[in-house]
Parts: C-alpha cells; sequence; structure tokens
C-alpha cells in the first residue's frame, strides 16, 4: 500500500510539533530534547529529529504527517522526507524578527516540492504580535508569484489546524468533496 | 551497487550531536548510495562539519589551523568562502552532496601528488553571526483576550445554510433563468453603511464612531478592528433590514476618543474589519450576488481569504480554490463544482466585500475564460481526508 503524507515545516517555536498533536490521531512520536544553542531563546525543547502523528481513515488508509526539525543544521533530513508527500504546510512565527526571510527561505527550500504538490501557510502567534497582517504575507507573496492559502493559526486550536490542511488539498483540486 | 560505494570515501563528522550523527550515517548511505562512510577522526579522509552549530565557527577554526592536508565539506545556510572547503548550501540536497564528495574525491587524488598545508582564509573571522531570530514586542494581555477577534472559523454545511444565512423570498437564486434577479445591493443594507465608514476611517486614520440609531459601533483603523455592542444575533437580524426606507437611514460618523468609553471592559465586543465585513456581507447576501457584479463576467479572487477567521460557508474553499487560478464566471463556478449557485453567490459577496474579487470588464476577457479543470487521480484519498478533518468520520 502507498505511504501518504503530509509535511508541516517551519522555524523554531512555528508550533509544527503543536500543529501535528491537534489533528493526529494518536499521540505524535516526539523527539524534542533540551535546546542547548541558539533556539534556546525560542524553547525550551526543540525537535532534533522529526515528528510524527498519523491520521486513521476509513477504509483503513493512513495519512502520516511529518514534522520537520525546526533547527536548520538538521535539514539534510528534508529531502527524504518529502518523497512522496501530498502536499506541505508552512508554518511561520510572527513574533520572529523576520517572518518574511523564513517564508522566503522555506518556499525556496521546498520549491521543486510545492512545484510538484502544493503549499498553504499558517502564521502563528498572531495574537502575541499582530504584524505583520495577513494581507502583508501576501504582498510578499505576489513578488514571488504565487497565489497560496495564507491564515492565522493558532496551532493548539484543531480547527486551525483542520482548515489550514483542507485549504492545502483544496488548492490541489477544487473539484474535491467529501467521501460517504 | 554504485561506483561510489565500492570505494567510499572515509569521513570524519564535527559540530554534531549523536542524533544528527546517525541521521547524517543513514543519509550517506541511503540517498547519497554510499558515496561516503562515517568512520572516527583519525581514519578519516575527509571532514565535514555543520557550520550553523553554534560552536561551528571556534571548532572550524581550530581545526582549519591542523596541519592538516584534509578536505573540509561545511554544510551551511551561510556562503562560507575558505580555502580548502567545499561549502554545501542548506537544505542539503543529495545532488550537491554528491557533487561535493566528488570535488573532495579528486581533491585527495591531486593531494598524493602534492600535498600543500591548509591555510585559514582570513574571511573565516567574518563568518556572520547568527541574526536574532527575536522581534521587539511588548505582549499586550488585552489582544489576547480579544476573543470575538480570534475566533477559530465556523464551518458552515449545506444544511445549516437555511438556518444561519438565511434565504430571500420572491426569487430562486438557484434558478439560471432568474439568476438576473438575484442581486442585491450592498448600499441599502447596513453593509453598505459599514463599508462606507471603513473608507472614511481609513482615509483620517481616525477611530471613529458610526452613529446608526441601532447599536454603538466604533471603528478602529490602525488596528483594524471594529467594537460593536450588540451580539451575532442581532446582528445578523439588522444586517438583513433595508435600510433606504428606514428611518435610520441617516447614519454619521464622530470622532472617537478612546478614554470616552471603557471599552476594554468588553474586549470580546472587538472584531477583526475584515471578518465583521464578511459575516455581514454574508448576513446581507442570503445567497444573492452584489449589483456591481455581471454575472456574465469571468471573476477572480486575488487572493485567498484569511478563511481561519472568517465565517465559512458552504464549499467556499472550494470556490476560492478555483477562482484564485482562473477566472470564471459564477455559473461556471456552480457548474464545475457541481453546487448550487447560492453557495457561489455568497461566497463572492462577502470576498468582494473585502475588495478580493475582481472581474474581467473586456469583452475579450471573457474569451479567456479558463477550461475545466483536471480532476486529480488521488481525488478519492484526498476527499476522505477533508471528511476526517472536518469530523465526518472517525
Amino acid at each position: 500500500m502507498s505511504q501518504y503524507k503530509i509535511i508541516f515545516t517551519g522555524p523554531v517555536g512555528a508550533g509544527k510539533t503543536t500543529a501535528i498533536n491537534s489533528i493526529s490521531d494518536s499521540p505524535p512520536i516526539k523527539t524534542d530534547a533540551a535546546a542547548s544553542d541558539m533556539t534556546k531563546s525560542r524553547k525550551a525543547a526543540t525537535t532534533v529529529a522529526m515528528d510524527y502523528g498519523i491520521m486513521n481513515l476509513s477504509g483503513g488508509e493512513k495519512i502520516h504527517l511529518y514534522g520537520t526539525p525546526g533547527q536548520e543544521r538538521f535539514d539534510f533530513m528534508w529531502e527524504i522526507l518529502v518523497n512522496g508527500g501530498i502536499g506541505l504546510i508552512l508554518l511561520l512565527d510572527n513574533t520572529r524578527a523576520d517572518p518574511f526571510q523564513d517564508m522566503k527561505f522555506f518556499l525556496e527550500a521546498f520549491d521543486k516540492f510545492i512545484g510538484e504538490t502544493g503549499v498553504a501557510i499558517g502564521v502563528t502567534q498572531m495574537d502575541i504580535s499582530t504584524t505583520p497582517t495577513i494581507d502583508d504575507y501576501h504582498v510578499q507573496l505576489k513578488t514571488l508569484g504565487i497565489k497560496p492559502p495564507v491564515f492565522a493559526v493558532d496551532a493548539r486550536v484543531k480547527n486551525d489546524v483542520s482548515v489550514l490542511v483542507q485549504s492545502l488539498l483544496f488548492s490541489l483540486d477544487p473539484g474535491l468533496e467529501e467521501e460517504a | 551497487m554504485s561506483n561510489n560505494a565500492k570505494s567510499p570515501l572515509k569521513v570524519a563528522l564535527h559540530a554534531m550531536d549523536e542524533r544528527s550523527v546517525r541521521t547524517m550515517v543513514m543519509y550517506l548511505k541511503g540517498p547519497c548510495q554510499g558515496a561516503a562512510v562515517v568512520v572516527d577522526e583519525a581514519s578519516a579522509e575527509v571532514d565535514i562539519f555543520d557550520g550553523d552549530n553554534i560552536n561551528a565557527k571556534r571548532l572550524l577554526t581550530e581545526h582549519l589551523a591542523k596541519p592538516s592536508s584534509r578536505p573540509v565539506i561545511v554544510l551551511s545556510l551561510q556562503s562560507i568562502r575558505l580555502d580548502n572547503v567545499v561549502l554545501v548550501k542548506k537544505p542539503v540536497k543529495s545532488e550537491d552532496m554528491l557533487g561535493a564528495l566528488a570535488e573532495v574525491k579528486a581533491r585527495l587524488a591531486q593531494q598524493k601528488i602534492n600535498n600543500p598545508p591548509v591555510s585559514v582564509d582570513t574571511s573565516l573571522t567574518d563568518l556572520p553571526a547568527d541574526k536574532p531570530v527575536l522581534k521587539n514586542y511588548t505582549i499586550n494581555t488585552d489582544e489576547q483576550n480579544k476573543t470575538s477577534k480570534h475566533q477559530t472559523a465556523m464551518q458552515l454545511n449545506e444544511a445549516a445554510f437555511g438556518t444561519y444565512i438565511g434565504n430571500v423570498q420572491g426569487v430562486d437564486v438557484n434558478d439560471p433563468a432568474q439568476f438576473a434577479n438575484a442581486t442585491y445591493a450592498p448600499k441599502d443594507y447596513f453593509q453598505g453603511y459599514i463599508q462606507s465608514a471603513i473608507n472614511t476611517c481609513q482615509d483620517k486614520n481616525e477611530n471613529l464612531q458610526l452613529h446608526s440609531g441601532w447599536r454603538q459601533l466604533v471603528l478602529f483603523p490602525q488596528s483594524h478592528e471594529i467594537w460593536l455592542d450588540a451580539d451575532d444575533k442581532e446582528l445578523r437580524a439588522f444586517a438583513s433590514l433595508k435600510l433606504e426606507h428606514a428611518p435610520s437611514k441617516k447614519m454619521s460618523l464622530s470622532p472617537f476618543k478612546t478614554e470616552s468609553l471603557a471599552l476594554t471592559n468588553a474586549l470580546e465586543k472587538f472584531h477583526s474589519m475584515d471578518a465583521f465585513v464578511w459575516k455581514l456581507a454574508c448576513w446581507t447576501s442570503k445567497g444573492r450576488y452584489p449589483d456591481s457584479i455581471n454575472i456574465d463576467h469571468p471573476v477572480y479572487l486575488k487572493n485567498w481569504p484569511n478563511f481561519s477567521r472568517l465565517l465559512i460557508t458552504p464549499h467556499a474553499m472550494r470556490i476560492a480554490a478555483l477562482l484564485v487560478q482562473e477566472p470564471r464566471t459564477l455559473g461556471d463556478v456552480a457548474r464545475l463544482l457541481n453546487i448550487k449557485p447560492q453557495y457561489v453567490f455568497v461566497f463572492v459577496s462577502a470576498a468582494h466585500a473585502l475588495g478580493l474579487v475582481g472581474q474581467a470588464r473586456r469583452e475579450a476577457d471573457e474569451l479567456v475564460q479558463a477550461p475545466d479543470f483536471k480532476p486529480l487521480q488521488k481525488q478519492g484519498l484526498l476527499g476522505r481526508i477533508i471528511s476526517k478533518l472536518r469530523g465526518n468520520k472517525a
């Protein structure tokens, strides 16, 4: 049976682990460790290998949810991770110094995968830092020539993550309907 | 077995912890087809550094200062330029990694003839320091208590449409023969007054209070918020009233001093301006479309609405996905998605109120309306994921 997966990526502290936890049917397998370097200023523990969650579908299929490690020094795994993926969820932390730079970095890093599938962007921490706004992100994306969904997201809220993933799937095929 | 795997390069890893060393071992064995194997430092031919490790700069400097003739590969986000160092830019791609390994292999062959000491380029000390990742901001607890503003989306299904959005009397908006009559004029409703007030407060960049003869409403252009002393049920009822003949038609704006009312005691009454206008347009439309839209001309979506903070009407995300790709007429959208036109009309009304909808005005634009889209092979699977996400299936 084919292995279907959705990839969650983004910088340290953007909420990838939490987002996977929000929609996973089983507690995600976390590989967090005490942060000992630059990530320490962002969160006490950070993901050093990958997060993994699973969604069980009717009919017995499983959708695997993979989170890339937040620390960029582990990103040689990305190429392996995206192989066969359905699409990419990019989470950005609005409290970081330059979230646009983060966005461009990840869009460029996953350029090939996004071109073959699709991407939906969730902006987290907007209740803490209200700027840049979602409109500002669209302005930046326009210069890159793409129009993906960009939503404000609280990674702890299942519905926020659900809506974001739905938008990714509808981007891939607007003709999708709920399966009975 | 590849040629590389027959005589793999022996590499030592630096500035990596145990977990990343294990991952690197698997990476070299798998995607890099065994072109290199990880060995201890004493046996290695090549050294590989994680250039973004916090200690990388020091370790690399110390390493390059040693009288070693071994080539060095650095994996980094930064564009590091050092003598005898091969940079592999992150995110590392197998192709790049294999290229770097081939390059150092060639150098090793050359070094058998001539083995010069590795010199340290002065630019090493100029390695860019990590950029500060923290933004300067003050945590505003008031912002976090604006519960309506940050409320997650409500996703309506078809069954809930009539109850929550409502229907218009006297016209069947789903009958193509009656499409011409399925319009409404936003300016005749509270929606039009609100949109006009928003334009004014944004032009003046000033907090304004709208005097409508109804509930107190204040607009905050800088924070892009609206404060309304009414709940959704009351707003929904008021939204559907045609105001052109009502005594309250005359509405006015006046400057609003923040300190003149203790709004902070009712933070839950703050709404995002966009979310407010969006739902107001849905309740005003009731499945009709704005009279400024030409039903025969294709429309397009400038960008996706921020759905996670909006009222999601039935099929709204499908319609958005379609219209963000190509311009289409409203009737064509309904036909392609096999949905009732009222769902297209209500979505377009809300998106139009936010200025997200554009319409091809020239005759020639009609000719370039997009062809039918091609469904994905995995449509069934993706549909089951949608069902799962909406909580319909365990």
